[in-house]
């Protein structure tokens, strides 16, 4: 655990002292009415809350990858004949759920600009640190005891389902400790953020709303805002994801948003069926369940990465440690989705870092191709994947565990202080993944020849782009650089 | 023994070109190393068409392709042929073969061409604004011209559109084949009074061929509503006021018919032509093409499983990529003459004027970037997945933000609203975005 983290949970009000526990016990035990809420020592009221956010934006995005990895590995051979269009659904309501995650964790960073905080577009990876998660952080395919964690972590204060307590202890099993609720954090949020005596209302800038994400530039379609049901074009038996990526720039904005974030995870509310998080893993889970657990899915490793000889290595049955990708094919594959994972990242965080100005809004700049190219990693990500996911893990074992995409964070998500040195930053990712692609195209099978072409064109394409862009930036901070604070 | 006839193609398209020699053949393809790029122009075999004598003199393959001739675009002339449905069931090219087989010859096969030009026609709603050709029946192999010839023409006036040629077939090219090269693509003009001789005082004119006086083209302007206004209306040349300045063009469409007598039965068939602008960017398709518009009219507005193929989507995409590469999308997603503009114009629902788009998305290049992406992640044989974003054909009049946004985006239909692929290529997509995600699932266990 990350001292510089937990001492400040250890001293939230009323917290145990146990710390893996702090999180879910702690925060439940918050002042009520008219009881003053302090902070943790050390911090004033909006740091605080920037501290809590930074901790939220972690774990949407360590949720959106787990639940990418569970998503992917629904499918294959093993799925019954009759049943495919039933474990496709699932598969289609998880990544759902994950893209519904991408847009907490952009809101969240919303958030944390408004209150002019440093942005978070960081995680744990394995070793996890259970106070700050729900759960251990764990790349896992789907079954009952994946599935149990995920409802856990999407729940209610109060289940009113009759599988509660099999499915609380399934997922303690998978977890190793009792899954902590997201919505705890959520709650301590919203009771230091109503607080105008910890947050004065000039702690929120207006003005930021100019760096912020919005669905105007990220929701590509899907549903804003406005809660409701309407099904998915092409799965219609299925409800369309709603993105709620929420602009801040009051008091009583910042509230709303972290309202329909908490929950979008695990409303109750009548009507809401199929629509919380909470609400649509319990629909999954009782479908394997009659399906038989497991059945369906592609036999992925838990954990994999490209470290062959990390400090977590560990057996491949075992799902607390890591497993090395050793079929050499399947590693570079890894190593160029961890590059591109990288480069969505950084797209990402660089997007925040330039401003759509309302004021000139016929003034076309790169915040836009930033947040093109992000959506465009996604894509290469899934067609990445869907190389991984069918290689074996270790070659030499043809029928053992598969490969699977790793989602290793990279060393630094820090953006250098410069627009020039981004750019630069943007041409050594691209570097990295053009090795990792010509080493694929000389070394690899047949798979994804067609795709790796495509790639190292549009890499060229971006490569001279960036090329003009370099030459065109200056080395000082650019005029419209991040949020003053 | 010969059953029926057919020309095929059914439907052939010329394009305009003042060049004397038509433009040389050639294939779109994809170059497999350069994916995101633009298609490739390969050369490939063309007739060479001996102009007296009708005869294909020589076969080739062009060593380089060129669009103009000493400055003029090269005409795009295709021929169509006559194909025999046989008593075998067969479909198959006519030869002179079979028909000596029928106590028949090459003369035996007579031909007729009508095409017309209306647009004038279709505005003023007055029958003598038609412009129409009709080379009468032949069957010899001299070039038959197409003049298009109206009541409301001064006296002797015409509009070329172009010329026929029935191929007088050889031993070497023994099918009956008719070639059809379109007018230069010029632009003609109105005159209430006689026009001079030479040329005419306006650069944009080749000619002064309708008499303003007797027709109502000249000063026309389109009513309010009514069946017969296209929308949006008032899509012809007009004054400060809209009033029509009178151009006319050599654009034209019709009929070729083709009869043979044999063994005591008449044997025909049709098929159509068309000549339009040149396609000044070969190498791009559009997104939606009349050829989806027949392939949905003949095998409807659902596809197959077997049919939907990640190829056939990527053809989509790949088209989309073209479409938006040739679009100014900063200046189309301005409240403008565009679809935003549009949109706010329409007496009803309408909408507050606002670009379509966050502008901060619509740089051309990045939109062309992303769609590369698209092309590219397609190319790794997983499933595509934005069945969502396209629009529907019940959402063309959806002015939400949302709606607006749906795929394709800021292009018009041709009833005004805004366009939307066919049902059957938006079927094609969605098959394949619920089938399995990623490509080796057979889903069998």
């Amino acid at each position: 655990m990350r001292s510089r983290i937990s001492r400040h949970l250890r001293n939230v009000p009323g917290a145990p002292p146990a710390a893996d526990r702090a999180l879910d016990e702690g925060l439940t035990t918050a002042p009520g009415v008219g009881e003053p809420a302090l902070p943790p020592p050390e911090l004033n009221g909006r740091d605080y809350a920037i501290f809590l956010l930074r901790l939220a934006a972690e774990i949407e995005h360590g949720l959106m990858v787990q639940y990418l990895f569970t998503a992917y590995s629904l499918g294959g051979p093993t799925v019954p004949e009759g049943r495919q269009a039933d474990v496709r659904a699932w598969q289609e309501t998880i990544l759902g759920i994950a893209k519904e995650e991408m847009a907490h964790f952009v809101t969240v960073e919303n958030l944390l600009t408004a209150l002019s905080g440093p942005l978070n577009f960081n995680r744990e990876e394995f070793p996890h640190d259970t106070v700050l998660y729900p759960f251990g952080f764990k790349l896992q395919p789907a079954s009952l005891g994946s599935l149990a964690a995920y409802i856990c972590a999407e729940s209610p204060a109060e289940w009113g389902v009759p599988e509660e307590q099999e499915i609380k202890e399934r997922a303690e099993v998978g977890t190793g400790a009792p899954v902590n609720r997201v919505g705890n954090l959520y709650a301590e949020l919203i009771r230091i953020l109503r607080d105008p005596t910890l947050v004065p209302s000039s702690a929120f800038d207006a003005g930021s709303v100019a760096f912020q994400a919005s669905w105007d530039e990220w929701g590509r379609g899907y549903r804003e805002g406005a809660r409701g049901r309407e099904a998915m074009s092409s799965l219609p038996q299925l409800p369309a994801p709603e993105l709620l990526i929420i602009e801040v720039g009051s008091r009583a904005a910042a509230l709303d948003a972290i309202e329909q974030v908490g929950e979008q995870g695990e409303g109750l509310e009548p009507g809401t069926e199929n629509e919380s998080h909470f609400q649509r893993f319990l629909a999954i889970y009782r479908g394997m369940k009659e399906l038989g657990d497991g059945t369906g899915v592609r036999p992925l490793a838990t954990n994999p990465t490209t470290d062959l000889e990390g400090p977590d290595v560990g057996p491949a049955e075992d799902p607390n440690t890591t497993t090395p990708i050793v079929n050499e094919e399947a590693n570079l594959w890894a190593h160029l989705f961890n590059v591109r994972y990288r480069k969505l990242l950084v797209n990402l965080s660089h997007a925040f870092e330039l401003s759509d100005d309302p004021g000139d809004r016929a003034a076309l700049g790169p915040r836009g191709t930033l947040i093109h190219r992000t959506f465009s990693e996604m894509y290469n990500l899934r067609a990445i994947a869907g190389q991984i996911v069918v290689l074996p893990i270790d070659g030499a074992q043809p029928d053992g565990p598969l490969a699977g995409p790793p989602f290793q964070i990279p060393h630094t998500l820090m953006l250098p202080p410069d627009e020039s040195g981004r750019w630069r930053l943007h041409r050594d990712i691209l570097d990295a993944a053009d090795t990792m692609i010509d080493r694929l195209r000389s070394e690899g099978s047949a798979g994804g020849r067609d795709y790796l072409a495509a790639l190292a064109q549009m890499d060229a394409i971006e490569r001279d782009q960036l090329e003009l862009l370099i030459a065109g930036s200056s080395r000082t901070p650019a005029g419209s650089g991040a949020p003053t604070p | 023994m010969i059953r029926e006839l057919r020309i095929l193609p059914p439907l052939a398209i010329a394009r305009f070109g003042a060049a004397a020699t038509p433009m040389d053949n050639y294939d779109a393809v994809v170059d497999p190393e350069q994916p995101l790029g633009y298609r490739a122009l390969r050369p490939a075999e063309t007739l060479v068409v001996d102009t007296d004598s009708g005869e294909i003199t020589r076969t080739f393959v062009p060593g380089r392709l060129s669009f103009t001739e000493d400055g003029q675009v090269r005409p795009v002339a295709p021929f169509v042929e006559v194909w025999a449905l046989t008593d075998a069931g067969q479909l198959e090219p006519l030869t002179t073969a079979m028909l000596e087989a029928e106590q028949a010859t090459a003369s035996d096969v007579r031909w007729q061409v009508q095409v017309a030009n209306h647009k004038a026609a279709r505005r003023t709603g007055d029958a003598d604004d038609r412009i129409a050709a009709d080379t009468r029946e032949f069957a010899d192999h001299a070039r038959h011209a197409l003049d298009g010839t109206c009541a409301n023409f001064w006296p002797g006036k015409r509009i070329p559109f172009g010329h026929v040629q029935y191929i007088k077939p050889t031993a070497a090219h023994p099918e009956i084949r008719l070639r059809f090269t379109p007018g230069a693509g010029h632009v003609y003009g109105a005159s209430r009074t006689r026009p001079a001789a030479g040329r005419p005082a306006d650069p944009n004119l080749t000619d002064v061929v309708y008499d303003g006086r007797r027709g109502g083209w000249l000063g026309h302007v389109d009513g309010a509503g009514g069946p017969a206004l296209t929308v949006p209306a008032g899509i012809y040349r007009g004054d400060v006021d809209g009033r029509s300045v009178g151009y006319l063009d050599d654009g034209c469409d019709g009929l070729v018919r083709v009869r043979l007598a044999i063994a005591g039965r008449v044997l025909s068939a049709y098929g159509r032509v068309g000549a339009g602008p040149p396609a000044y960017a070969p190498d791009a398709l559009p997104i939606r093409s009349v050829a989806d518009e027949l392939e949905q009219a003949l095998f409807g507005p659902t596809v197959q499983a077997s049919e939907a193929t990640l190829e056939r989507v990527e053809e989509i995409v790949r088209r989309a990529l073209e479409s938006v590469r040739l679009m100014n999308t900063p200046a189309m997603n301005r409240v403008g003459d565009s679809m935003a503009g549009h949109d706010a114009r329409r007496p009803r629902p309408g909408r507050r004027p606002e670009p379509i788009m966050a502008p901060s998305l619509v740089d051309d290049i990045a939109l062309e970037n992303l769609h590369q992406s698209l092309l590219a992640a397609l190319r790794s044989d997983t499933a595509p997945w934005f069945g969502d974003v396209l629009r529907d054909p019940e959402e063309i009049g959806d002015l939400s933000d949302r709606g607006r946004r749906k795929m394709p985006a800021m292009m018009r239909g041709a009833d005004g609203g805004h366009l939307t692929l066919t049902r059957r290529q938006i079927d094609l997509i969605r098959t394949l975005v619920r089938g399995p995600v990623f490509p080796e699932d057979d889903g069998a266990a």
